[in-house]
């Protein structure tokens, strides 16, 4: 696996909400050497390059598990509850997410909101 | 919940190591993502205290009733709404918001099978206790991953918030349909990190960039390398002198303008490069300039290589124009509005020449800023001064009244220290004043600036042709330079410009600074054009051509330094040299130390006069560091001094290790010069090896045995560690300064250090101690081949530190001084020197021969005063020095002294005597007068016998190297031996009385008698007149007059002389090598006996002259008797016994 992902190094991911574009080494839910780990999702996974000198993994972002939509893991582009969901299918299924989930969400609306105003 | 589950297992204690240990063995072992022991271990153990603390908060605040009401909400919800169904799960529990699962099932069934019978008495965790730690492990393992995704979301931001980002696709393209084009931004607009980084995604490949300085090739490729996450691994590399993190898969390489200039020298078209990216073109620093020249004409040649010139937004169209008016992509800076005051130094305050400057137009700046601006607004303050002397004058008094107010903490920066503090930041309340060289105007760029001072000055380097000089000048600056000055202010925020000058000055300014090419002397520039073959330097296509007269005094200089022969062609030593990055009087000292067995010492020497002192001059009023290198110094001069201390802290290297610093540091050395030469040496070592003027190491038995190898192996996996962990923590580590600094001597370690995010204070202190440079001393050099290296040039005979001194003096030469003849009435601090085009120099107060100039006059036991002028010695001496430099003075530095009479006759250039070789005239300035006839043409026929072996051994020595064979076969080693004795026991035992002084103006006119008519010269024409080298003719000077003997010796040419033949001249005298006795003139004499030697001597030649030029049989020649009246071949000594028989037949 990481053999043929060295030799392709143009694999990139780009979210499809905010355009983050990012190289990515690995997709799915066992990223190489994290032994006990695994994902709940299939994830674009790159190597973490804060940590440059160990062998860590930062997932990048994965698909909306309603729309396909690719996203990646900000809190601006998607929210992981059981499942992978795109902001857009989160706010039109809001009413069927927890209580906490949405009080979150209406919080960060609101202070982005006073940022901007 | 906390004090419920001790009750459940009462043995179990979250606080205890041991029972974290058992939980150790289920989710870090050794192989899991997380192994005990590791930083991320000790974060998690951290993170869990803090979670499970949250979570006991959480508890008691009652969260669960909420919980309940919102699983009804939701259940309502869902029943009203006829969409699709999420499925959900009713109840909220944040660990569904973790998409990462840990299975630790298999050890836990081991651990459970074990243990279940002992469970009783076992405090082992139980299974509340393993889940517990498994949700804090998968809140850590989220934790971590949202933080590293912040960082890097924060990274794609940045580079999209630069000006350059919108114009991505416009470079892609504009590079992918013109050969050549020119990208024109200010610092800040990213394109030296960015365009790289555009090119590689739009699948350019085999990418230079060059840039002015080392340091930015690796934080460029550092930086670039990160961004890029590192996507790229090893293909984004740098290399630089000493190193390089090149490899074949290295796509973008960072480099230096000098090291893309070699390999253009070793690789005309540049064939392994697709792009070459010239950064930062509008400094104009010579190698820039000359490269573009070079790449211009590549370009034409390869149009399939891309040409990317970078620069700030300055006299662009000049690049453009250069390239056949190249595309310009122009990004518009992102400056704040600066506001500028103009405030010219009142006349009281102003410096006059040698005067400090006055700090108080400088102090009034801080004050008002103290008064107009709250400390609570932050803003740091950037001064620019002209000098390295002018910033320490301010720093004192800026630190007196930070001191007192405590709301400033004061940093000086320029090219000798190390930056690191002033990117550190000031604490709240306080700001940062740092006092910089024009260093900062474009290439090291500090965030947080909002006050910029511009003193209007700067110093430069230029070279004065006439009195071969190097001047440091100040001048004043640039508009161009002044506005980069002013941006500095505006880049994080508004800012203000205070100008210690008037507008009219600033409109009087010239537009651009002056570019190096027309400052600087042009030497090493020329020679490395022909050794490119770029042919006639002066018809070469510069972007701005320098002087035609400055050409032509670098052509003459490598003349004289014998890198070019007189039809302007490279010899083989100028060939050697071209490829030598280093000065061309150190280049000839190598070479010329590859020749005899003194290797070891010119490495050292050579690397050592090529880098800074490393003396630091604020020590050396400091009586403890005057008397810790006290055992340092040599009065034979400053390369001895040198020498001596690299040997020393060798010494200390192998020793103890990184006690080394603290060695320095008694001693006032700047440790990083030791490291530099220590590099530089090696690189001399390699490049000598290549050229084949030295022997390849034998490697395999001083490797020691397998056992010492697997040490040394063991040794360097631990440094590299330490090396790892050490950038690591660069890389996380963001320092705060203390009020306190800049006051400390030792800038670098008097931060406070903070880490960002989970603190891990303790320990710190120790690995901050750790020495970075020792260990990348000790991964690049083996240390005890090092000493090995070094004790050879340790304790020097007598005889060998004689040889170096001719060897330095060789080098160096025509870079002499002579000591003015009234020196030794004068005080210690009034020792005046003469070079050839410069008088009254003076000596630079580091060199040893400022402290103690005694050793360079000449001693008055030794001494006969002849009149008022002449003073007759065998001990005159001058000195020769590496650099004569003008700042407020002319100063000499790095010298050597070496005996005069000897010194000269063997290195000089132009030899000039009179009839009986009794005045004798070097290089048309110097007069020595030799009171004994016979003593002076003893002396001079040994010196020219010394030079003409010399030469022909150092010519074999070279004439080998280029054909590529080991080494010390040209010339054997008795040969050599032969030689290195000669010259010392020439050198020391020359006991020679006479006198030494400068020619007056009047006497240079009337030097010599000129050229002779026909009828004059035809004694001279008796085929007699044998050549004292095989191969030279004698013939008369054209100029001077009297006979060219050598190259370099003119025999009777002096305007007193008498003539050639007259009769008086012969004396009677007995060869002691042969038989002859007979009347001969001085000239016939020193034929003689070059060309006649002792027995065994001849021999010896026969043996080892089948590889030189001058074997035995080239030493007969045709000789038509007049006599005899028949043509004969004999050797010049059976010419004279042939010619004798017909004397004494006449008689
Ligand atoms: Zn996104
Ligand atoms: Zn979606």
């Amino acid at each position: 696996m990481e053999q043929s992902t060295s030799e392709t190094p143009q694999k990139t991911f780009t979210c499809q909400l905010c355009g983050l574009v990012s190289p990515y080494s690995y997709y799915g839910q066992k990223p190489p050497n994290t032994r006990a780990i695994v994902l709940l999702e299939e994830c674009f996974v790159t190597k973490d390059p804060f940590t440059p000198d160990k062998e860590k993994f930062l997932v990048l972002g994965s698909t909306c598990s309603l729309c396909s939509l690719c996203v990646c893991v900000g809190s601006d582009c998607s929210l992981f509850y059981t499942k992978r969901f795109c902001m857009k299918c989160v706010n039109k299924h809001l009413d069927q997410f927890p209580h906490q989930v949405q009080a979150e969400l209406a919080k960060k609306k609101q202070s982005s909101r006073a940022a901007i105003s | 919940m906390d004090s419920d589950r001790r009750r459940d297992s009462r043995s179990w204690d979250w606080d205890s190591p041991q029972c974290r240990a058992q939980l150790d063995e289920i989710f870090f072992r050794q192989h899991d993502y997380i192994q005990a022991g590791s930083p991320e271990h000790k974060e998690f153990w951290a993170f869990f205290d803090r979670f499970q603390r949250f979570k006991t908060k959480k508890d008691m605040s009652g969260s669960g009733g909420a919980r309940r009401k919102e699983d009804k909400e939701e259940g309502k919800d869902r029943g009203k709404t006829g969409k699709v169904d999420l499925g959900l799960p009713k109840e909220y529990d944040a660990r569904y918001r973790i998409n990462v699962s840990v299975c630790t099932r298999d050890i836990e069934e081991r651990l459970g099978k074990s243990e279940h019978r002992s469970r009783q008495r076992s405090s082992g965790p139980g299974t509340q206790e393993i889940s517990d730690c498994r949700l804090a492990l998968l809140h850590f393992l989220d934790f971590s991953q949202r933080q590293s995704f912040g960082k890097l979301a924060k990274l794609r931001q940045e580079q999209k918030n630069l000006p350059i980002f919108q114009y991505r696709d416009r470079i892609v393209e504009l590079v992918r349909s013109h050969p050549v084009v020119v990208v024109a931004g200010d610092t800040g607009c990213g394109k030296s990190t960015q365009v790289p980084q555009y090119l590689l995604s739009a699948g350019f490949n085999h990418i230079a960039c060059t840039q002015p300085r080392r340091i930015a090739c690796i934080s460029l490729a550092k930086r670039v390398s990160f961004e890029s996450l590192n996507q790229y691994g090893s293909k984004v590399g740098y290399q630089i002198r000493f190193e390089t993190t090149r490899t074949p898969a290295t796509k973008l390489l960072f480099l230096t303008e000098g090291l893309l200039l070699r390999q253009i020298q070793q690789d005309g078209t540049l064939s392994q490069y697709q792009v070459v990216i010239v950064d930062e073109v509008h400094e104009r620093h010579l190698h820039c300039d000359f490269l573009l020249g070079v790449l211009r004409s590549l370009v034409a040649e390869r149009p399939d290589l891309r040409l990317i010139l970078m620069s700030a937004t300055i006299n662009i169209k000049l690049f453009s124009d250069y390239f056949s008016s190249a595309p310009v992509l122009q990004v518009p800076g992102r400056l704040f509005p600066i506001q500028v005051i103009y405030q010219p130094i009142p006349p009281e305050e102003q410096p006059s020449r040698s005067e400090k400057l006055d700090p108080r137009p400088y102090l009034r700046i801080l004050q008002g800023i103290d008064q107009r601006y709250p400390p609570e607004e932050r803003g740091d303050l950037l001064l620019f001064l002209s000098g390295v002397a002018e910033i320490s004058t301010i720093q004192e008094a800026c630190q007196i009244y930070a001191t007192h107010t405590r709301r400033w903490i004061v940093l000086p920066l320029h090219s000798t220290l190390s930056s690191g503090p002033v990117f550190d930041i000031a604490p709240p309340g306080v700001r940062k004043c740092i006092i910089s060289t024009n260093i900062a105007e474009t290439s090291v760029t500090i965030d947080g600036v909002r006050f910029v001072v511009d003193s209007g000055k700067v110093k430069e380097m230029s070279f004065d042709p006439k009195a071969k000089m190097q001047r440091l000048q100040e001048f004043w600056i640039s508009r161009a330079s002044s506005e980069q000055r002013k941006g500095r202010a505006g880049r994080t925020g508004p800012g203000v410009c205070y100008r210690l000058y008037a507008e009219s000055d600033y409109d009087a300014f010239a537009p651009y600074p002056v570019p190096e090419i027309h400052r600087v002397a042009l030497d090493s520039l020329i020679l490395q054009m022909k050794s490119m073959c770029l042919g006639d330097p002066l018809s070469f296509v510069f972007i701005d051509p320098p002087p035609a007269a400055s050409i032509q005094t670098a052509v003459t200089y490598l003349k004289e330094q014998g890198a070019l022969d007189n039809a302007g062609e490279l010899t083989s030593i100028g060939r050697l040299l071209a490829q030598l990055p280093v000065d061309v009087v150190i280049g000839k000292m190598l070479v010329l130390g590859s020749l005899f067995n003194l290797v070891e010492p010119v490495l050292t020497v050579s690397a050592a006069l090529s880098v800074q002192s490393p003396f630091l001059r604020s020590s050396q009023h400091n009586p403890d560091c005057a008397t810790a290198r006290q055992p340092l110094h040599s009065n034979q001069g400053d390369p001895f001094t040198l020498l001596s201390t690299f040997n020393a802290w060798v010494e200390v290297k192998g020793e103890r290790g990184g006690g080394s610093r603290k060695w320095c540091r008694r001693r006032g050395l700047e440790e990083q010069r030791l490291y530099e030469m220590v590099n530089l040496r090696r690189q001399f070592k390699d490049l000598l090896r290549s050229h084949g003027l030295l022997e390849s190491e034998h490697s395999a038995p001083s490797d020691g045995d397998r056992g010492q190898r697997r040490e040394r192996l063991t040794e360097r996996r631990k440094l590299h560690q330490l090396k790892r962990d050490h950038e690591q923590q660069e890389g996380s580590r963001r320092k705060v300064l203390r009020l306190a600094e800049g006051q400390d001597e030792e800038l670098s370690s008097g931060s406070d250090t903070e880490e960002k995010g989970r603190g891990k204070k303790d320990k710190e202190g120790s690995e901050q101690n750790m020495d970075i440079q020792d260990v990348k001393f000790k991964l690049r050099h083996n240390v005890s081949k090092l000493q090995e290296a070094v004790s050879v040039s340790q304790d020097l005979s007598s005889r060998q530190q004689a040889l170096l001194k001719l060897l330095l003096c060789r080098g160096l030469y025509p870079q002499l001084a002579l000591p003015d003849e009234h020196n030794s009435t004068r005080k210690d601090s009034e020792q005046v020197f003469h070079t050839k085009n410069k008088q009254g120099v003076v000596i630079h107060p580091t060199s040893v021969f400022a402290s103690d100039p005694e050793v360079l006059h000449v001693p008055e036991d030794d001494s006969r005063e002849m009149g008022p002028d002449r003073q007759d010695s065998s001990r005159h001496q001058l000195l020769a020095f590496v650099t004569l430099l003008e700042t407020n003075k002319p100063y000499l530095s790095n010298c050597v002294r070496v005996p005069a009479l000897q010194a000269l006759l063997l290195v000089a250039n132009s030899v000039d005597s009179n009839a009986d070789c009794t005045r004798l005239v070097v290089d048309g300035w110097l007069e020595l007068e030799l009171r004994e006839p016979e003593e002076a043409l003893k002396v001079l026929s040994t010196a020219l016998t010394l030079r003409a072996e010399w030469e022909r051994l150092l010519l074999a020595q070279l004439g080998q190297s280029t054909v590529g064979g080991p080494a010390g076969q040209g010339v054997s080693r008795r040969v050599m031996e032969k030689l290195s004795d000669g010259l010392v026991r020439f050198v020391l035992y020359t006991e020679v009385s006479y006198s030494l002084r400068r020619l007056t103006a009047f006497q240079t006119q009337n030097l010599y008698i000129g050229p002779q008519s026909e009828s004059e010269l035809s004694h001279s024409k008796a085929p007699d007149l044998n050549p004292l080298f095989p191969g030279a003719e004698v013939k008369p000077h054209p100029i001077k007059g009297g006979l060219r003997v050598t190259s370099f010796f003119t025999y009777n040419c002096l305007a007193d002389s008498k003539d050639l033949y007259s009769e008086c001249l012969r004396t009677f005298w007995s060869c002691p090598n042969c038989d002859l006795y007979m009347p001969l003139t001085p000239l016939e004499r020193m034929q003689h006996e070059a060309s006649c030697r002792p027995a065994g001597e001849q021999q010896q030649l026969e043996e080892g002259g089948k590889a030189g030029s001058s074997s035995v049989s080239s030493l007969t020649r045709v000789y038509h008797c007049d006599v005899c009246n028949e043509d004969l071949t004999l050797t010049p000594t059976e010419i004279l016994k042939h010619k004798r028989q017909h004397m004494y037949s006449t008689k």
